[in-house]
Formats: C-alpha cells, sequence, structure tokens
C-alpha cells in the first residue's frame, strides 16, 4: 500500500511538474502552486475560481491550459446584465420567421390537405417540433462548450462583474455540465469542459458557486519570477536592465497607491525600455515613461518623489 | 488519513472557516491524488478547497502549519497507510488504548516521544477532547485523558508501594506520575490554543454586541469596530440585492418596438423602463458629549461603513455647537476619524437648541423630501432652550425625522431632558444603546429609504 502511494505521489509530481515545463515553452511562466491547482482541477474534475489583482495572469492562465491541451477555449465575458440567451443559447427567431414565410405556400399546402380544423393542427404540431430543431438553434459560449465533441477549455471572465441571478444559474452547469433546454431536453456533453472563472473581488462571490471550484488566488509574483516572466516575454532584455527594472516595480508596489503596476503594465514598460535601448534606469527616464506603469494621476503624483530613492535601491 | 483531515477541518472550521461537507469530500479527494509525502505541496494543494478566499487562506495556513508541527510526525510515520489498510480502525484503537493502559509505567520508560504522544492522542480521542470549548476545562479533560490512559493502575502501583514500605519505587511512580500529568497537561493546553481560540472570540462578540454601548471599555474598541465591519458587509449584500431589484420600471413600449423590428415587428424581446432610484440623503446630527459619546462614535463608524448602499451621508456632531464631520470620514480610516470627531466637537455642555440652529445653518438649502435626518443623542439640553421651532421647520423641510436615544424610555423626559417635547416632530423614535439595536435600527432605516 505505501508502495503504492509513494508511484502515485511520484506521478503527480510528475505531472505537476510536467504542465509547469509545458506552460514554460508557451511563455507562461508559473509556480509550482498554480500548477498544482490546474493538474487537481484536472484530475478532480472541478472549475477553478481564479482570483487576484488584475494584470496577473488569470486570463492568460486559461488560454495557456487550452493551448497545452490543444482544446479550443472557449471565452463568456460576463457584464452587468448578461443573461442566458447570451451566455447559453437562443432561438434564431429571424430565421424562423423568415422560413415561415418562405414556406408559406408549403404550409397552405399542408393545411389545406387536411380537412378538418383538428387535423390541420395536428399536421402544423408537426412543424412546430421542425422550428424548434437544433437547426435554429443558436448555441451561446456555455452551450458550445458542452456540446464541443473533444472537450473545451471554458472561460468565465471576470464572474464578480455578472449579476447574482447569473451566478446561481450558473451552479447547474458547473456541478453537473448539462443543461436543459425545455423544446429540445437536457444536453449532456461527452467530455467535461475544463472550465475557469476570473474575479478581480469587485464584489463577493455567492458561497453556493465558490464550493463548486477549487479557489486559486494569484498574487503579484516574487521578483525571481517577475524576472523569468520578463525574460520570456521580452528576451531582448538587457540582464542588467532587467534586475533594475523588476527590483523598480516590486519597490514601486510597496507604495500606498490606487491601482499597483501589474505583471502586463510591468513587461509593456520593458518593451517600452527595450524600444528607446536604454542600458540603465535614470531618474528621468523613469519620469518619462512612468504613464506605463501607473494609470492614475495621484499615483504618478505619489510616486515622484520615491522615484531617485527606488532607482538608487533597485542598482544594489 | 480520515481521521487527521477530520480533525484538521474541525480545528479549521472552530477557527472561522465554513468549511462545507463536499468541500472536506474534496480534501479528501486531493490527498489521495497527491499524498501526504510533501508537506509545501500538501499545504497549497488544500488550500485550493478548503479555504476560499484571502483572509481565509491565511487563517488556513497558520491552521495548517500548528496542526502539522505536531502531527505530521504521526503521518510520516506510516501511521496512517497502516490504518487504512486495517478497516477495524475503531477496534485497533480499542486495543491499543488497552495496551496502553495495562503498561504505562513501561510506556513512560521505554518509549520516545513520539509514541508518548501518540498515546495520548489515542486516549483524547477516548475522553472527547475535541468538544473542549473553554480554557477553564483544561484541568478536566487533564485528568480525563489521564484517566483513559491507565491513571487509576498507577495510583494501584503507587498505594501499594507505600503499603510494601517501598519507598523508592513509590518515589519513583510518583514522579512518573507527576511528569505524565505535565505532559499531558501541555498536549491539552496546545489543542484548547488550536481549537478554542475562536469559540472564544465569538463568545466575547456576542456579548459586546448586546452590551449597553455607554458601558464599553477601550480595550474593546478593536473587536466593536470589527463587529461593526461585519454587520456593515451583512447589510450591504442584503441591501444591493433589494436595490437591483427595485430598479426595473414599466414596459418601455417605444423602445420594445424599435427593437422588435427585425422579427418583422413581433415583440419578442422586451425593453423595460428603468425607475430612477431615489438616493436617499441621509443626514446625522450626533450628540458628541461625554454621557453618550460612546454610542455617537460606533453610530458615525456604522453609517460610514455603508457608503456603498447610501452615498449620501451628511454627518455633524455636537456638544455646544455643531459642525460637519462627513470630509473627516471620507479622509481617513473609519476609527482614527471617529476618535477625532470626538476631540473636536466632545467636551463641551450639551445643548440641543444650538445645535439645531447650527445644523439649519449648515445645511441650507440642502435639505429636501428625500433627506431623513438622524438626531442621536439623549436630548438632555442643559435646561437651555431646546429650540422646538427650528426643529419643525427641519421636520417640514426633510423627508423625516428618526431619533435615537440611548436612554430607557423610562427616563425620558425626567430631569433636563427635552425628550418629550422632541418626540412630536419625529416619525420615529428608539431607543439604541448596544451594537445589535444600532444594525436593526439601520436595517429598517435602509429599508424603508430605498
Amino acid at each position: 500500500m505505501s508502495n503504492n502511494k509513494t508511484s502515485s505521489n511520484g506521478s503527480a509530481k510528475d505531472s505537476i511538474e510536467n504542465i509547469q515545463s509545458n506552460f514554460e515553452k508557451q511563455g507562461y511562466i508559473c509556480n509550482t502552486h498554480i500548477a498544482t491547482a490546474i493538474f487537481l482541477s484536472q484530475s478532480l474534475g472541478k472549475p477553478i475560481l481564479v482570483e487576484g489583482p488584475p494584470g496577473v495572469g488569470k486570463t492568460e492562465l486559461a488560454k495557456a491550459t487550452a493551448e497545452w491541451m490543444e482544446k479550443p477555449l472557449i471565452r463568456l465575458q460576463c457584464y452587468e446584465g448578461l443573461d442566458e440567451a447570451k451566455a447559453l443559447y437562443e432561438w434564431k427567431y429571424g430565421k424562423q420567421l423568415l422560413y415561415t414565410q418562405v414556406l408559406k405556400d408549403k404550409l397552405n399546402q399542408i393545411v389545406s390537405k387536411s380537412d378538418s380544423l383538428e387535423s390541420s393542427i395536428d399536421n402544423l404540431n408537426n412543424f412546430d417540433d421542425i422550428f424548434f430543431s437544433e437547426k435554429f438553434l443558436e448555441p451561446r459560449p456555455l452551450l458550445k462548450a458542452i456540446e464541443s465533441e473533444n472537450g473545451s477549455v471554458l472561460l468565465i471572465d471576470e464572474i464578480d462583474k455578472s449579476d447574482d441571478e447569473f451566478e446561481a444559474f450558473l451552479l447547474e452547469i458547473l456541478s453537473d455540465y448539462q443543461v436543459s433546454i425545455p423544446e429540445i431536453g437536457t444536453v449532456k456533453g461527452k467530455i467535461k469542459p475544463i472550465v475557469f472563472l476570473t474575479s478581480n473581488n469587485t464584489r463577493e462571490i455567492g458561497d453556493a458557486l465558490k464550493r463548486r471550484c477549487l479557489h486559486l488566488y494569484i498574487p503579484f509574483p516574487d521578483p525571481f519570477l517577475e524576472e523569468k516572466i520578463i525574460s520570456s516575454r521580452v528576451p531582448e532584455i538587457d540582464k542588467n536592465l532587467k534586475v533594475q527594472l523588476v527590483n523598480f516595480v516590486q519597490g514601486l508596489r510597496n507604495l500606498d497607491l490606487k491601482k499597483l503596476p501589474s505583471v502586463s503594465e510591468t513587461i509593456d514598460w520593458a518593451r517600452s525600455l527595450v524600444l528607446l535601448n536604454v542600458k540603465t534606469l535614470e531618474p528621468s527616464l523613469v519620469r518619462e515613461t512612468l504613464n506605463i506603469l501607473l494609470k492614475f494621476q495621484t499615483d504618478i503624483d505619489v510616486s515622484d518623489p520615491e522615484i531617485e530613492n527606488l532607482i538608487e535601491k533597485s542598482k544594489k | 488519513m480520515v481521521d487527521f483531515l477530520r480533525d484538521f477541518i474541525h480545528i479549521l472550521r472552530s477557527s472561522d472557516l465554513r468549511i462545507s461537507t463536499s468541500e472536506s469530500i474534496d480534501a479528501m479527494n486531493i490527498v489521495s491524488e497527491i499524498g501526504l509525502e510533501d508537506k509545501s505541496l500538501l499545504k497549497h494543494s488544500l488550500s485550493f478547497s478548503l479555504a476560499k478566499t484571502l483572509r481565509e487562506k491565511e487563517i488556513f495556513s497558520e491552521c495548517f502549519d500548528n496542526f502539522f508541527e505536531e502531527n505530521y510526525m504521526n503521518l510520516k510515520e506510516g501511521k496512517l497507510p497502516q490504518k487504512i489498510k486495517e478497516k477495524n480502525t475503531e477496534i485497533n484503537d480499542l486495543d491499543k488504548l488497552g495496551d496502553i493502559k495495562n503498561n504505562l509505567e513501561e510506556l513512560y520508560k521505554n518509549s520516545d516521544k513520539t509514541s508518548l504522544m501518540t498515546a495520548m492522542a489515542l486516549a483524547a480521542r477516548g475522553a472527547n477532547l475535541q468538544d473542549i470549548k473553554l480554557f477553564t476545562q483544561v484541568g478536566m479533560f487533564t485528568r480525563k485523558i489521564f484517566d483513559e490512559m491507565g491513571l487509576e493502575k498507577l495510583n494501584n502501583d503507587i498505594f501499594q508501594a507505600s503499603r510494601e514500605g517501598n519507598i523508592k519505587r513509590e518515589e519513583e511512580l510518583k514522579n512518573i506520575r507527576e511528569n505524565l500529568r505535565l505532559e499531558i497537561r501541555d498536549y491539552v493546553e496546545n489543542q484548547v490554543k488550536l481549537r478554542t481560540s475562536y469559540s472564544g472570540k465569538q463568545l466575547r462578540e456576542d456579548a459586546l454586541s448586546q452590551m449597553r454601548l455607554t458601558q464599553a471599555d477601550k480595550s474593546d474598541y478593536k473587536i466593536m469596530s470589527g463587529i461593526i465591519r461585519k454587520m456593515a458587509r451583512r447589510l450591504i449584500s442584503v441591501h444591493s440585492r433589494r436595490k437591483r431589484k427595485s430598479q426595473r420600471g414599466l414596459l418601455d413600449i417605444r423602445s420594445t418596438i424599435r427593437k422588435n423590428q427585425e422579427y418583422d415587428g413581433i415583440l419578442f424581446e422586451t425593453i423595460w423602463k428603468k425607475t430612477r432610484v431615489d438616493r436617499p440623503k441621509i443626514v446625522a446630527l450626533c450628540d458628541v458629549s461625554g454621557s453618550v459619546a460612546n454610542v455617537s462614535r460606533f453610530f458615525l463608524m456604522f453609517l460610514h461603513s455603508l457608503t456603498e448602499i447610501i452615498p449620501n451621508v451628511r454627518t455633524f456632531a455636537f456638544s455646544n455647537k455643531a459642525g460637519e464631520v462627513t470630509d473627516l470620514f471620507e479622509s481617513k480610516d473609519i476609527e482614527v476619524a471617529a476618535a477625532e470627531t470626538l476631540l473636536l466637537h466632545g467636551g463641551g455642555s450639551t445643548d440641543y437648541g444650538q445645535a439645531f440652529v447650527d445644523l439649519e445653518g449648515l445645511l441650507e438649502n440642502n435639505i429636501d423630501r428625500k433627506t431623513t435626518v438622524i438626531i442621536l443623542g439623549d436630548a438632555r439640553s442643559n435646561y437651555g432652550d431646546p429650540r422646538c421651532d427650528v426643529l419643525k421647520t427641519i421636520q417640514e423641510k426633510s423627508k423625516r425625522i428618526l431619533f435615537l436615544n440611548p436612554e430607557p424610555i423610562s427616563v425620558w423626559g425626567s430631569g433636563d431632558s427635552e425628550m418629550q417635547r422632541f418626540i412630536p416632530y419625529c416619525s420615529k423614535s428608539k431607543v439604541c444603546n448596544s451594537l445589535n439595536n444600532l444594525e436593526n435600527f439601520v436595517d429598517d432605516m435602509i429599508r424603508s429609504s430605498i
């Protein structure tokens, strides 16, 4: 028994490392923490709720997973007022109307064939079924993900922006991976999609939804990881500059700012510094390009007096 | 393994984490996927299913470290896999416990700390240590566990030794007994720390939210502002949903027709008008003189924690002159702001008449039929003119006046209290002297103003 245990642990560890190295190949650098979450969600068949400050790569994680598993990524962006018709399925009303118009003559024929009112209603009833068949069904992201033949990666982005009602509606789909359409019946997928939900925590997510998910919190990366991310995304950057830049941004995150600079903004800044052919950080240059990192004038004002200090520290 | 996870989850629950059955099943599955070898891997794997907010993750991490520091040795030494193999764990445990009972002396003399710990854990289960609630129970549980481990036999041996006159053996056994007792006590104290830190806090919080605010001690402020935050969060989650629902209005026929042109004018999709939600305006006037300062302090903190659902709050504080403190609360942390308010405006002798005049002057025309005016104070005006005429103009301009008085109804109007003269101008006047009262009042107010 204990031997078995060790070997299965070994393979779990291997798979986690495997995931990590695969992600790395695609340029998504992550720590074991994140890779473990992906591994567990796969092996337990559970959705992952990813939380964290904006710009730490929550959406990227889903993209990287899709690419690694070679499955299509289906993305559903949430917003206030999102409802079933836009998330799950909708009838193609226009097409239905058009068809009834075009087929008017045909319908007349059929109705005229029957002699009593009852039989013509019966005849029409049959058509009803035709008009409410899959031909006239417009699948939206959720249905697409469930129906897809070879499985898929479903990304429900910024779930915190949607209404409570929509969250409740997701519960059935996330626990059973099935959808009931009254006119057709229950649609159940062959392969469970891998589901990511992301949230920026603009509002508390309901307990019921959280219970059904594994919860992964991605914080800002530590300097070591951030350096790795930069060298993967901006390979042409000078090594010295990279260290300085990462240290500078990390120092900036310790200040009392409205919006802290995210990883994606660090990458943007690194790219622009490379374009400007910079070899080392200078106060005047940092002041000119600071608006790439900081998006609020108040934040820029707060950090302005600290710039020399931060640069000094980052060079150590 | 099941036992350990169960114990661990029990501890997490008693530390204020809500863990559902389905989440514990997930945790089980995770453990069987990951195994127990790698402690840090196990830690963050379990955190995916057992801790679902940042705050919970912190608590989880602390509990995990405490719990596994103690139990990880046992886990590693293969005690667990064995247990899974032998399905009759219960019988197995009992047998072992029997062994311990008979050989307590040898166990203490011969074996290392780990097996002693194991024995204690086993006995602790027999003594239902997981039910321990309070620190004062330590003695009782120590004794219970000692009993489970075979105190009786040890006592008998000591008794026999003393009867035989074997003083050396008697001393030795007594030493063992004392040392064991200390070990067990340490163990129980550790467990209490692990399990009761939260339930003790819970008791304290319950007591504080019912306590009369005028009696609140400075040392309780921190816990109380925590309670206020909790209450505010609860109210926000309840009322933000209500608001959204009441926003949908009548059918908007014009836009519905326009939208449905693409369907040949057949009305498939309905467009609804949006009703404009009247943003309630709230003006609060708080007495911050000595006698009611505490109530005002917490009331102000409460109001300003609710900006998400009542954005238009203006607050004024007075003892003899009224001044606006809204900016203070908007620019600073609420606790700091509350303290500063008391410093700035407290200390004078109360004059309600002057306060009403000042309030009317400060508000000028910023008071209309949407404004709810809340007055908090004991209505004791030191025999000054209460200026009911000014209160009447405020009442006429505003939607309503609510009066909160921390004193019990029986003394309203006694001595220099002008309460009976104020009541006619207020739509509601209530006693309010504990955090629970405050919460109920604010809940009521929001319900009737959104």
